[in-house]
């Protein structure tokens, strides 16, 4: 594992983080594909296109975001110094929009006319509409017809930004059909259509743009460190549905060895339940939406209906760089259950006066298990990827509320 | 190799395009799919058996929804087998080729190519193969005598279509249109020029399938080409007799005669 380490520079150049990732697509869409790769290889370095997204990074996002010392929380866990990173302050209430920001200005740059995207819990679809509003360019979200149900009011926010909500009711209707059905768009209208996938999942290049955009966070929180502890931190966690949050703050540290990367899944009713979204904990390689990786499917290669209490961690699949760092050792891999995500919502909210996302939720849930455990004068950050008033119907139904 | 290649071979002879047919298994139910399979192995030229995948993303409503009734009927891989097996009792002659998803084929493992021999299939399609993965699925199945059958698009570059040609055997696949299956036709000229470009890089059989809905569409695909394939169509067809078997055998016949004229040399 060292010398890969050391020497890690993935994807290859046929897009693929060993043998996971690659470009399972057909035929119509690799072109597009290519044309992507190429523009964005050539003006990721460009100074001119750098300038103009940090410059929306911070006017329009919000950036840098802080990282707060969640003081009460540690002294109540009575375990290491617990940190938040505090990507739920972002414009839009979540790490969402550090891709779409970036992924509307290389739209631009090809001239393509209109955006689609895919969403689940409504937080991706919210996020690319607003920098469509921003730029004046036709959106168009795909969203389970499942989902749109349980998230009324996201589906409302993308229309008040002027994005079209388009139902899909094939499959389970959900995030993986919404994203089905994105893909079927895309080939139907490749020519002046560029699709805006809010993971780090899905064919090369999108797991490497979506890593990049993402990895702000991760190269902000080195600096920060460095200044408010003088070191990296001990332990970064983050929740991994398909995991851009996780990418974007673990990217950073991958060569750092002495820092330990923790990915939390969701265990839903727990893990040997067989209710759950937790590809990485209990799954097994395979393809789907264009890449190679660990998926909850049968011995046949069908997947498999998913379950967890939050939208945006419902889905079959993880980024092909998660396998990828999973089967090398690099980042270890747990899950929480709904159960112990909600406690964690509900400690975090009373205890720091902070409501984060049932999705984030996750990580803290690993952080309230495994602090006790850990030194005091260790340095434990969590990756606060999104702020849970989207989740007040879901939260308060667990708790037996209605409005 | 044989049937495949002997298929074209009889069609030219016959003075005829090659006729394909797409139908899922296990669409309604795995014997509902057999009548259908025996119905179109005696009138096209070569069938398409579709492997059914809970995520079929490149496919439009009629062929999605096919796969989700199959699904919901239990099908699995091993009994598509089986049904190839039986299929193989009443018609030695026509191609059977397999057509579906990555996922699908790889969790049948390393024995897949030796399964697929064994039940009497002719070739693969795999719609979302990888380009990088051609050859090694190419040369296993050349090994045992199958085809590898590749689709090329409306947007696959000259330089592209020149690679895949290569680990390509059997027939090549164009598809019509930038879309999804069952879709509409909207350019003719560019497949015109696209099939013209394919057929002067190869001698391997090109057809035209995404889009082929009506016969005066077969006709004019097939003079430019050697062959078409119909899918959609034909579960439509299927559909609007609401799979009362005897209904929709004698539909999807009177259908097949016609597309069968149509393919046909003027």
């Amino acid at each position: 594992m060292a010398n890969k380490t050391n020497n890690y520079n993935y994807p290859d150049k046929n897009g693929r983080f060993g043998s996971f990732g690659g470009r399972y697509v057909s035929e119509t869409l690799i072109s597009a594909l290519e044309e992507l790769e190429s523009l964005y290889k050539k003006i990721k370095n460009d100074k001119k296109f750098q300038e103009e997204l940090t410059n929306d990074l911070q006017t329009f996002v919000g950036r840098p975001s802080p990282l707060y010392f969640a003081k009460r929380w540690t002294d109540k866990l009575n375990g290491a110094k617990v940190f938040l990173k505090r990507e739920d302050l972002n414009h839009t209430g979540a790490h969402k929009i550090n891709n779409t920001v970036g992924q509307v200005l290389l739209a631009k740059k090809m001239g393509k006319k209109r955006i689609i995207a895919e969403t689940g819990a409504g937080q991706h679809g919210v996020a690319t509409a607003a920098v469509c509003a921003r730029h004046g360019i036709e959106c168009i979200i795909f969203m389970g017809s499942e989902d749109i149900q349980r998230q009324a009011q996201n589906v409302y926010r993308m229309k008040l930004m002027g994005a079209e909500v388009c139902p899909v009711s094939s499959g389970t209707s959900t995030l993986k059909d919404a994203m089905n059905e994105a893909m079927r768009d895309w080939v139907s209208y490749i020519d002046d259509t560029h699709y805006i996938i809010g993971s780090v999942a899905g064919p090369h290049p999108y797991p490497m743009i979506v890593r990049d955009f993402n990895s702000i966070v991760g190269t902000e929180l080195k600096k920060q460190s460095k200044i408010l502890f003088g070191k990296y931190p001990d332990k970064i966690v983050a929740c991994v549905g398909g995991g851009s949050n996780a990418m974007g703050i673990f990217y950073p540290f991958i060569k750092d060895k002495e820092v330990d990367l923790i990915g939390v899944e969701a265990a839903g009713s727990g893990l040997s339940s067989g209710k759950h979204a937790a590809p990485l904990s209990d799954g097994s390689p395979g393809v789907l939406h264009g890449m190679k990786t660990y998926l909850m499917q049968n011995s046949d290669g069908q997947i498999l209906g998913t379950h967890s209490v939050s939208a945006g961690l419902d889905y079959p699949g993880v980024g092909p760089e998660h396998s990828f760092l999973k089967d090398m050792g690099r980042v270890h891999y747990e899950a929480a259950t709904d159960k112990e995500a909600l406690k964690a919502f509900h400690d975090l909210s009373r205890i720091e006066g902070i409501m984060p996302a049932l999705e984030t939720s996750h990580a803290l849930a690993w952080v309230s298990k495994n602090a006790k455990k850990l030194k005091k004068s260790d340095i434990v950050v969590v990756n606060l990827s999104g702020r849970g008033d989207k989740d007040m119907q879901s939260v308060a139904k667990a708790d037996g509320i209605n409005f | 190799m044989g049937r495949i290649k002997d298929s074209f071979e009889r069609a030219r002879n016959q003075e005829s395009k090659t006729l394909i047919t797409y139908y899922v298994a296990g669409d309604n139910n795995i014997n509902f799919s057999k009548k259908v399979f025996l119905k179109l192995l005696s009138h096209a030229d070569i069938i398409e058996i579709g492997v059914p995948f809970s995520d079929p993303m490149a496919e439009g409503s009629v062929i999605q929804r096919s796969h989700e009734r199959a699904l919901s009927s239990d099908i699995t891989f091993s009994k598509i087998l089986s049904l190839v097996k039986e299929l193989r009792i009443h018609n030695q002659d026509k191609p059977i080729v397999l057509m579906g998803y990555m996922n699908n084929f790889l969790s049948q493992g390393e024995n897949l190519f030796k399964k697929i021999k064994k039940a009497g299939v002719d070739g693969l399609i795999i719609v979302d193969l990888p380009y990088e993965e051609s050859e090694f699925f190419y040369n296993k199945l050349k090994d045992i005598d199958l085809d590898l059958i590749r689709l090329i698009s409306p947007t696959t570059p000259k330089k592209t279509i020149e690679k895949i040609v290569k680990f390509s055997s059997g027939f090549l696949y164009y598809v019509s249109f930038r879309g999804v299956t069952g879709a509409k036709l909207s350019n003719f000229k560019e497949v015109q020029d696209k099939v013209k470009y394919i057929k002067s890089k190869t001698k391997i059989p090109v057809v035209v399938g995404f889009g082929i809905k009506e016969g005066e569409i077969a006709q004019k695909m097939s003079k430019i080409s050697d062959g078409v394939v119909v899918g959609s169509r034909l579960i439509d067809i299927i559909q609007q007799k609401n799979f009362r078997l005897n209904d929709s055998l004698k539909f999807l016949e009177k259908s097949l005669k016609t597309f069968k004229r149509d393919v046909r040399k003027k």
